[in-house]
């Protein structure tokens, strides 16, 4: 083997004196991993007796860091404390110095306040400390306690001791027994008094016993009347018991009719036909049977509840409204008003009727035809009806947003399509009707926008594709009430009286 | 009368004499140590000499001596029932105190009577006058690697008399006197710092350059044959450990 040389034995033994001051000063020394492990706080105590820089700062008994530096403040001891990163106060802490071992050490103790307390900053200050107890000051509160204590002792001897104090204690004990003697000679005195109510007791007593004497006879007629009836109840039971056995062994009408075969066998008879009809019910054979088990039966009972529920509910959806709507047409400067009244039994259905005064008249076309001679001449003759009122009939129903309606439209077939907008606030309509052969339909485009609850304003092209020169734009307004409405307006109406 | 006064006047003047010159060997051994080449080889070859070779006797030295001191400080602190800091009273025994001045006078023992007797035989042997006149000065040759290697050497040997005395401190407390050991561990961490350690080592380098510049000087300047060696050797241990002793005073009254 050769032998190390000198420089590595002396390198490997200067390597192993550095490792072992290396473990050293970790283990006992506590080398700082970095400036930014541990922060600062501190607090003002009255005296910092005992401590001592570098002391563990514990909280619940952990070490969370140690004293880092007590200076002298203004009169008051400045404690800086080193606290551990992960340690986190809130700003309501308490630093109490606390005493630990038989030497006394001192360390200081931080006790933690409300959960919910704001966080303490680095380089915060602790404002609750409690000072140690000098030992020296307990002793001279001590003695000061047992200096009060002597003084009242001194008082009381003061009081009490002395001729004074004797003959005054005297006259406490002669008082003493005075009062003594006065109560001694209140009882002698009642004596006679508490006699006679312990007589009035004996006397008392007597008498019970005398009433308990006297009524001793009728006390034993209720006994006695006791006594009997429990022998009659017997003998009713007795006789019971033969009424049994009676109709036990067939005696008697009831006897027979229970041993009788024949009755049984009735009995017996009925019930069988009794089950026999729950059987047939049970698998639906019979009338009631079939109506039972059909399901169809169960299937029109829910459809019959379920109408009359609809029925019940149509009852509450169903409103009408009243319509009055007055079109002021540019062309011919003229107000065509349609009154109308609108029937809701459902929300997506409804029926209108109502009659609509048309300025332009009805027009009554006749044809006549007159043959003179082989010729035959027909003659067209139109008539045009004024302040002839024409009639609406249409029943709607509606889609989502969109509405159809069709029926009669100014007395005459028609279609129309309606367009509902913004929460049914404007409403797009097209009207088609009067399907002439002859002439073009008539066609009205119109716009109702409601923009108060009865109120709406409406707009529009009628006619538009007319061949007679009828076509016209229009503005009009609109006013409209539900039942509901008029029911409010008219209980709303003061009457007079 | 008039005696006395010379004899102690003479004995001062000696001790003054005396001192001088280890101030001046100290400041040409500082001079020539700056002055390259370093002669690193023999500084390795003392560093040897002074350190490893003197691990095992630090090693008993420092293990006893932290078990006895173990046994004595709990025989004090049982009398008022504080056996739990038997471990801290032994870890900064050792390490303040124990470790660097029984480290510096076992090496004192060993390397510095050593130092004094090689010195010593190379200067009645007129070998150090013949590097003279190789123009290779005996200082630098001599003494510097000494100096050096006493300085570096013997806060590594304290060190590990420190452990080592902490270990046997452990044995005897817990072991023998059954100290419970987590309070034992327990009131030592909580009480040695690392300033004990560190100001311990600074202690022992103050030794080390004692005890190597005491050995050098006492075998450098010896005369009178081979009973003025044996007289530098023994001198060399007398004035080391004494001067170790008072040094560690007043090294000590200054650093705590």
């Amino acid at each position: 083997m050769k032998r190390l040389s000198v420089e590595a034995k002396v390198g490997f033994f200067v390597v192993i004196g550095i490792l072992i001051l290396a473990y050293m000063s970790m283990k006992l020394g506590r080398l700082q991993y970095g400036p930014d492990e541990r922060y600062e706080v501190y607090g003002y105590f009255d005296s910092a007796e005992g401590l001592v820089k570098g002391v563990p700062v514990q909280v619940a008994g952990v070490e969370v860091g140690r004293v880092k530096d007590i200076t002298l403040e203004a009169g008051k001891a400045k404690v800086i404390l080193q606290l551990d990163r992960y340690v986190e106060i809130g700003e309501d802490v308490e630093a109490v110095i606390r005493t630990k071992g038989v030497l006394g050490d001192k360390y200081v103790e931080l006790v933690l306040g409300l959960p919910q307390a704001p966080l303490m900053k680095p380089g915060g200050r602790i404002q609750q400390t409690v000072s140690p107890t000098n030992i020296d000051t307990l002793l001279q509160q001590l003695g000061s306690i047992g200096k009060d204590i002597k003084e009242l002792t001194g008082t009381f001897s003061g009081v009490l001791g002395g001729e004074e104090g004797k003959a005054s204690l005297k006259i406490i004990i002669d008082n003493l027994q005075e009062l003594a003697q006065t109560l001694n000679e209140t009882v002698k005195r009642n004596q006679e008094n508490i006699n006679r109510t312990l007589d009035n007791f004996s006397f008392f007593s007597k008498d019970l016993r005398e009433i308990s004497g006297t009524n001793k006879e009728a006390l034993r007629e209720i006994v006695t009347n006791f006594r009997e009836a429990s022998s009659q109840l017997r003998e009713t039971i007795i006789a019971l018991n033969r009424i049994t056995e009676k109709i036990n062994s067939g005696e008697g009408t009831i006897g027979k009719l229970i041993h009788d075969e024949e009755t049984v066998e009735t009995m017996n008879q009925t019930l069988v036909a009794l089950r026999d009809i729950a059987e047939k019910i049970d698998r639906g054979e019979g009338t009631i049977g079939r109506l039972v088990k059909d399901e169809e039966t169960v299937d029109n009972l829910n459809t019959t509840l379920s109408s009359i529920n609809e029925y019940l509910q149509k009852e509450q959806r169903f409103q009408t409204y009243i319509d009055y709507r007055g079109e002021y047409l540019l062309d011919s400067e003229e107000v065509k008003s349609y009154y109308s009244l609108r029937i809701q039994p459902k929300e997506d259905k409804y029926y209108l009727l109502g009659i609509v005064d048309d300025p332009a008249g009805k027009k009554k076309r006749t044809v006549t035809t007159t043959t003179v001679g082989g010729v035959t001449t027909t003659e067209y003759k139109e008539e045009i009806e004024k302040d002839k009122l024409k009639f609406t009939a249409q029943i709607a129903k509606r889609y989502y947003d969109l509405g159809l309606r069709g029926g009669m439209f100014e007395s005459t077939g028609g279609v129309a399509a309606d367009y509902y907008l913004f929460d049914d606030r404007l409403v797009l309509s097209m009207e088609a009707f009067d399907f002439d052969p002859d002439e073009n339909p008539h066609l009205k485009f119109k716009m109702d926008y409601t923009p108060f609850q009865f109120l709406y304003l409406t707009g529009g092209f009628d006619n538009f594709i007319s061949d007679e020169g009828k076509e016209s734009v229009f503005v009009g307004i609109g006013l409209q009430f539900s039942d509901q409405d008029l029911k409010t307006l008219i209980s709303g109406v003061p009457i007079p009286r | 009368m008039i005696k006395f006064i010379e004899t102690v006047g003479r004995g001062l003047i000696r001790f003054v004499e005396e001192f001088g010159l280890v101030m001046f060997l100290f400041l040409a051994a500082l001079v020539w140590m700056l002055r390259p080449p370093l002669r690193l080889r023999a500084v390795f070859k003392q560093m040897e000499f002074v350190g490893v070779d003197s691990l095992l006797v630090v090693i008993l030295m420092g293990t006893f001596t932290g078990g006895v001191l173990a046994f004595q400080a709990y025989h004090g602190f049982r009398l008022f029932g504080a056996e739990g800091l038997v471990g801290s009273t032994v870890a900064l025994g050792m390490t303040r105190e124990l470790g660097p001045v029984l480290t510096s006078l076992m090496v004192t023992g060993r390397a510095g009577s050593a130092m004094a007797a090689e010195l010593g035989t190379m200067r009645v042997t007129e070998q150090i006058d013949a590097l003279y006149t190789m123009a290779c000065n005996p200082i630098k040759y001599l003494v510097v690697p000494r100096i050096i290697a006493g300085v570096l050497m013997l806060p590594v040997l304290t060190i590990i008399a420190d452990f080592v005395g902490i270990i046997g401190g452990y044995l005897v407390g817990v072991g023998l006197l059954e100290i419970n050991s987590g309070i034992y561990v327990a009131k030592m961490i909580e009480i040695v710092e690392l300033d004990d350690i560190f100001n311990g080592l600074i202690k022992s380098a103050c030794f080390g350059l004692i005890l190597s510049l005491v050995g050098c000087y006492k075998g450098f300047y010896t005369s009178g044959g081979a009973e003025g060696v044996g007289k530098a050797t023994t001198q060399a241990v007398v004035v080391a450990s004494v001067s170790i002793f008072i040094s560690d005073y007043f090294l000590t009254a200054a650093m705590f």
